[in-house]
């Protein structure tokens, strides 16, 4: 339903001595999504996750390479387009607003403002009170709070496809399992394509399909069996210590 | 004797679709149109004969003054004094307003100073709205002055609004705030084309634990200009914050300058300012929930100006 087809997101870097460096953030990526399935994205801090995820969405343009959606050419879509044909995205990092309340959102992502239908939305979604709908979106939220909220417009809006950017961020150990749960039966039960960008072991025990990502390519899809010894060997070359006297922040990546 | 226009720019400026009810006085190109008096509320003009005295009865609660003022005489520059004097205990709104209207190629303008003096322990909330329209060239300006005198325990929020075709505003606020009183302003402008605005912003934290919260949106649209200034004055032990964040759309500019000083130990002022574009990751987020770029920049200065 989500064909990428030699997708590439590169920008250009100016150094110290203003020597132009070419970037490559996502390499070349060919990768069909098939329309009802579960995905769990992972991979290191910076391996080009939520690039590939702006990508989908159009807020990023890409270098080269296209998107096609339900057997469509949207790679020259905007974000708008996009989103009317039914792709839905949560931020890893939501806008906080001005003056603008979790109703306001609901009520563009669901196109009502309709306040029983309003209401059957939050209680569909179960992870926010009902007296969230009055809370103002903007920098008193807590950032649990933003990510549930964030969440919540993206499932209003009953898209076809459906990308989380690392939910589970600040949410506490008693919402990761409804959650998953959440998640789920939004894919069984309407058929939503779901990508979950996670860390968490419970999303990746979720998944359908797994896929691994490092340095902008994906260098494995499969289940979660076989992703577990790649993942622990991240986590070994990503804890390496420092050599002495390394000052390169490199290093710490 | 209200004709279709002036019921128009009543219902911009004070929501109202036909005369208020309660207490009100409606002034048009410098006299009164109209007015009532309730039991506890009473408006007398003035003794310079320069604008209005509204005296409010001690204890009076729920009871609301609606004091629109409507300009569509070219040529006329309207100044106004007008006296509030709030009972101890009252619990009152107050609702004013102006509305030009302007079909000639002559100015017309309006000087509004509004006096208040709040009684110990008595509320009070103040509307004021300003709007102007009309296709004609003429210039239209607005300086509309408020003073406020807080006394003990008195609690003032102010909604100070002008939503647009005001092509010169100079505002000033001045407040004195007595021991355990509180005062919040929110102030509100939208400048497009040519137009200019200017907010001149001075409170006196006077009294122990007084507490002032200043707040301030604009939208600098087109050409236009605004500058804002605050200053709070902290003379005893209070707290005072000062928040003032402007959105430039197209070309404007914006001088934004609060400014605090505390004359005493126990002051506990803040200030927080902002000028910029309409940030990019509000207008990504209401795009990619289907909204067009237009919706989405209508939304975020919709909510900002709320
Ligand atoms: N517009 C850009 N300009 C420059 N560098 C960028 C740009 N967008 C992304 N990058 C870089 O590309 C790399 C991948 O970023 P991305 O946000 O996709 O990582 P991620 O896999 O989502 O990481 P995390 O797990 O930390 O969220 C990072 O090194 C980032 O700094
Ligand atoms: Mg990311």
């Amino acid at each position: 339903m989500l064909e990428l087809k030699n997708l590439s997101f590169s920008v250009v870097e100016r150094d110290e001595d203003h020597h132009e460096q070419q970037l490559d953030i996502i390499k070349d990526m060919s990768y069909t999504f098939k329309k009802g399935k579960f995905y769990a994205i992972t991979g290191p801090n910076g391996s080009g996750k939520t690039t590939l995820s702006k990508l989908i969405m159009g807020i990023n343009k890409q270098t080269s390479g296209g998107v096609y959606f339900e057997g469509n050419d949207i790679t020259h879509l905007s974000i708008t387009e996009r989103a009317k044909a039914g792709i839905a995205y949560s931020f890893q990092h939501p806008a906080r607003f001005k003056g603008i309340t979790f109703r306001d959102l609901l009520a563009i992502a669901s196109k009502t403002d309709d306040e029983e239908k309003l209401l059957k939305i939050v209680r569909r979604v179960g992870i926010c009170p009902l007296s969230f709908l009055d809370k103002p979106v903007d920098s008193t939220l807590s950032g649990g709070e933003i990510k549930k909220i964030e969440l919540a417009t993206t499932i209003a809006r009953n898209p076809k496809l459906a990308i989380y950017d690392e939910p589970d961020t600040g949410i506490d150990l008693w919402t990761i399992t409804p959650m998953v749960a959440l998640l789920k039966r939004e894919q069984v039960e309407n058929k939503t394509t779901t990508i979950v960008v996670s860390h968490n072991r419970s999303f990746l025990e979720a998944a359908d399909e797994i896929l691994i990502f490092n340095h902008g390519e994906i260098i494995y899809e499969g289940d979660l069996k076989k992703a577990l010894p790649i993942l622990a060997d991240f986590r070994i070359c990503n804890f390496k210590p420092c050599p002495e006297g390394e000052k390169d922040a490199q290093c710490f990546r | 004797m209200l004709n279709a226009l002036d019921k128009e720019l009543l219902k911009t400026i004070a929501e109202l679709d036909k005369l208020p009810q309660g207490a009100y006085h409606i002034r048009k190109n410098g006299k009164t149109l109209s007015r009532a008096t309730t039991a506890n509320i009473n408006i007398e003009t003035n003794e310079k004969e320069n604008g209005i005295t509204v005296t409010i009865a001690p204890g009076t609660v729920n009871e609301s003054v609606h004091i629109p003022v409507i300009l569509n005489q070219g040529g006329l520059n309207d100044v106004v004094y007008n006296t509030f004097i709030v009972g101890e205990d009252a619990n009152v709104t107050i609702i004013a307003g102006c509305g030009i209207q302007c079909a000639g190629p002559e100015s017309q303008g309006h000087e509004g100073i509004h006096e208040f003096h709040i009684k110990r322990g008595a509320r009070v909330k103040y509307i004021e709205k300003h709007y102007a329209g009309g296709y004609g060239s003429g210039k239209r300006t607005m300086n509309p002055t408020t003073k406020v005198f807080l006394e003990e325990n008195a609690q003032v929020e102010m909604e100070l609004t002008q939503l647009g075709g005001v092509d010169e505003a100079n505002r000033v606020n001045e407040a004195v705030l007595g021991p355990g009183s509180s005062l919040l302003v929110t102030e509100r402008v939208m400048t497009d084309g040519d137009q200019k605005a200017a907010s001149h912003n001075k409170i006196i934290l006077e009294g122990d634990d007084s507490r002032s919260n200043m707040v301030s949106r604009s939208v600098i649209k087109g050409k236009s200009r605004q500058d804002f200034y605050a200053s709070m004055v902290a003379k005893a032990r209070s707290f005072g914050h000062i928040e003032c964040d402007a959105i430039i759309m197209d070309n404007g500019t914006n001088e934004t300058i609060p400014s605090l000083r505390a004359e005493h130990p126990d002051a506990e002022l803040s200030h927080e300012a902002s000028i910029g574009k309409i940030a990019g990751d509000q207008l990504m987020k209401l795009m990619s929930m289907g909204a067009t770029y237009e919706e989405a920049v209508n939304t975020i200065i919709q909510g900002f100006l709320r």
